[in-house]
């Protein structure tokens, strides 16, 4: 895999180039159908570190049909997520306008075709639908964002690939959610991964300035984690990868720039102290709200 | 005791419920949601009639209703009160339009009912605070007000994710951005520091490329003194847990006050401080006072009180149609400059 930085942002797609170059890619040159999945998970800009800038996929566009040629049938495409609904997120997040400049298409992938499909990941059965434009791509390009997570410690190639499962209340996977993101990365192969870390999240948005690129999802995460400052073999859904065999840690390599600048800048988050924190306070609260009654509990909002 | 309706059970809505079951002179005897989960929380907290659909409460004999409904349904589920002899609290806006408001206007006055809107945060302690200080003259001639407010409007991210709803997306039912969600408290709170006002000049953004706008900021011009007031609202605040950016500035010409000088320095500290002397109150039998600062609940108690006595007592409330009326004239002017559609036109 292979770490780029982006230092001026006007000219992503020369550093896009610059992270491929570096990999060693066999991909077929005859491709026709592309599908880019950036991470939309909700409303808030890329500048927030939530969201995938979509100058980058733009950038990816760009470098794709400089390869590949001009006449490409290219996708944009996200499903709804459980509070996010991904027609206003295209068009709230810029990608409609995008769509629209680079003649490209925008696909809800909870308004898909799906497959139904299961799969059982430590010891845990799980049930998925899967977009089968996904599964039929001739080059399937997942676009994540380089992000911390209170749930699961970490968001990036494999998590964004669990955005990707057509059903929007993804929610109720979370009692499960590092088996069920494994779980979709058995069935969603992407063909490439390029990472948004120009804008990241730690403790607070951070301008990382990082690209980062991989035929293998699991070995972006690997390397991702080092960079926000965990021990990757410590991250539960990692474990559970390597455990599953689906990644070998002795054979992850990085070319590029060097981790440790990145990891250096990045604005930590203690994953324990911010979980129990949050999760202390949320407690207090239901327990306050409980006795005290004087607000209205989220549950009570629930239509 | 006062029989009352609560007719939309979303946020607001089930919040005015709540802190409408603590007054002695009330019993809530109905509720309204399209939801049934809802409409069964509505029925733990003590409303017997149950129904799905508003104008069927309003078909029975109560004194008054709460209606916290999406802005398209404003008008008419007002209306309907007002005709079948209700006296009502809405939440704001009063309605999407002008249009609406003057029709709400007119028929608040042909019914002899009373109408409050729920303009709550002239109800919040530092802004009744300030009034009391510019009123005793202590800032000398008020020459200008600087009100601001970023939230994420209806775009929060809660722990237990939900969409929103999808009426907030569409500019007809709508009616307008954050200029008329958070806008219109700030134009009545300038309205209520200096008098009535007129649009000076107002620049709208569409950061999320949504037709309604996203941010507005708006100069208005007191129409009696040479007092102006710069407003700068938005739903840009994109954060899990969201910070209370909001302030108000009265300059004078002999001082000036922030309402920042009368929130606590530490928020949190604050909200645990009375959260425990909450427990206490609860424990000891006595009269909770519900949390302000981190979310201004209070406020929300104060002008429901407020409402209830109003119709007690038979006074006309602090905040009245007119009011929700000449808020929307400046908003609504701020849309036409924008060359923005208004709905009706």
């Amino acid at each position: 895999m292979s770490l780029v930085e982006a230092k001026n942002q006007d000219e992503l797609a020369k550093y896009v180039s610059k992270a491929l170059s570096l990999l060693d890619l066999k991909l077929d040159k005859s491709i026709k159908k592309v599908v880019i999945k950036p991470n939309l998970c909700y409303y808030w800009s890329a500048a927030t570190g939530y969201t995938t800038d979509p100058r980058l996929v733009e950038a990816i566009i760009d470098v794709i049909r400089e390869n590949y040629g001009q006449h490409l049938d290219i996708k944009i495409a996200e499903a709804d997520a459980s509070a996010m609904r991904t027609k206003h997120a295209f068009q709230m997040l810029g990608y409609t306008k995008l769509a629209e400049r680079k003649e490209v298409e925008l696909v809800n992938l909870s308004k898909d075709v799906i497959e139904e499909r299961k799969v059982t990941v430590n010891g845990v059965k799980l049930s998925y639908q899967i977009p089968k434009l996904l599964l039929e791509a001739d080059l399937f390009v997942n676009v994540p964002k380089l992000k911390v997570m209170r749930e699961v410690a970490i968001t990036c190639a494999l998590k964004n690939l669990f955005g990707a499962i057509a059903y929007p209340r993804k929610v109720e996977y979370h009692p499960n959610l590092n088996e069920a993101i494994i779980g979709v990365c058995t069935i969603l192969k992407p063909d490439l991964t390029i990472v948004d870390g120009l804008i990241a999240l730690g403790r607070v948005p951070f301008r990382l300035n990082l690209i980062m690129a991989s035929a293998d999802p699991f070995s972006i995460d690997w390397i991702a984690a080092q960079i926000m400052g965990y021990n990757p073999s410590k991250i539960k859904f990692l474990r559970i990868a390597v455990k599953e065999e689906l990644v070998d840690p002795k054979n992850i390599a990085a070319v590029g720039e060097n981790i440790s600048k990145f990891a250096r800048a990045f604005p930590r988050n203690n994953y324990f102290t911010s979980k129990l924190l949050y999760n202390t306070q949320l407690g207090l609260l239901k327990i306050y709200n409980k006795v005290i009654a004087d607000s209205v509990s989220r549950s009570m909002e629930e239509q | 005791m006062l029989k009352i309706g609560v007719i939309g059970l979303g946020k607001m809505g089930m919040l005015h419920m709540i802190n409408a079951t603590r007054f002695r002179n009330v019993v809530i005897v109905a509720a309204a949601d399209a939801s049934k989960k809802r409409l069964h929380n509505a029925a733990v907290l003590g409303a017997k009639n149950l129904f799905s659909d508003f104008r069927e409460l309003l078909e029975l004999d109560l004194d008054a209703v709460i209606i916290s409904l999406p802005n398209f349904l404003h008008r008419e589920s007002i209306e309907l009160a007002l005709e079948n002899g209700m006296n009502v609290f809405v939440e704001k806006p009063m309605a999407r339009t002008t249009e609406e408001c003057r029709s709400i206007v007119n028929a608040v006055e042909k019914s002899g009912r009373k109408l409050m809107v729920g303009h709550c945060m002239r109800f919040f302690d530092m802004v009744r605070e300030m009034k009391g200080t510019l009123d005793n003259g202590n800032l000398g001639q008020l020459e200008n007000v600087t009100l601001e407010n970023i939230v994420s409007g209806p775009f929060s991210y809660g722990d237990i994710p939900q969409p929103v709803p999808e009426w907030w997306f569409d500019p007809e039912k709508v009616g307008g951005g954050a200029l008329l969600d958070i806008g219109y408290h700030l134009i009545d709170l300038y309205r209520f520091f200096a008098g009535d006002c007129h649009l000076l000049s107002s620049h709208l953004k569409h950061k999320f490329n949504m037709p309604v706008e996203d941010t507005a900021i708006a100069v208005v011009q007191s129409d009696k003194s040479s007092s102006s007031g710069i407003i700068h609202v938005g739903w840009y605040q994109q954060m899990v847990l969201s910070r209370n950016d909001m302030r108000v500035i009265l300059h004078g010409d002999y001082a000036y006050i922030s309402s920042e000088q009368f929130e606590p320095s530490n928020v949190y500290a604050y909200a645990i401080k009375e959260g425990v002397k909450n427990v206490f109150r609860k424990i000891g039998g006595r009269r909770i006072r519900p949390l302000t600062f981190s979310q201004h609940l209070d406020a929300y108690e104060q002008e429901l009180k407020h409402f209830f006595n109003c119709l007690e007592k038979d006074l006309e409330p602090s905040v009245t149609a007119i009011d929700g009326l000449r808020t929307l004239e400046v908003i609504e002017e701020a849309y036409r400059r924008d060359k923005r559609v208004i709905v009706g036109d």
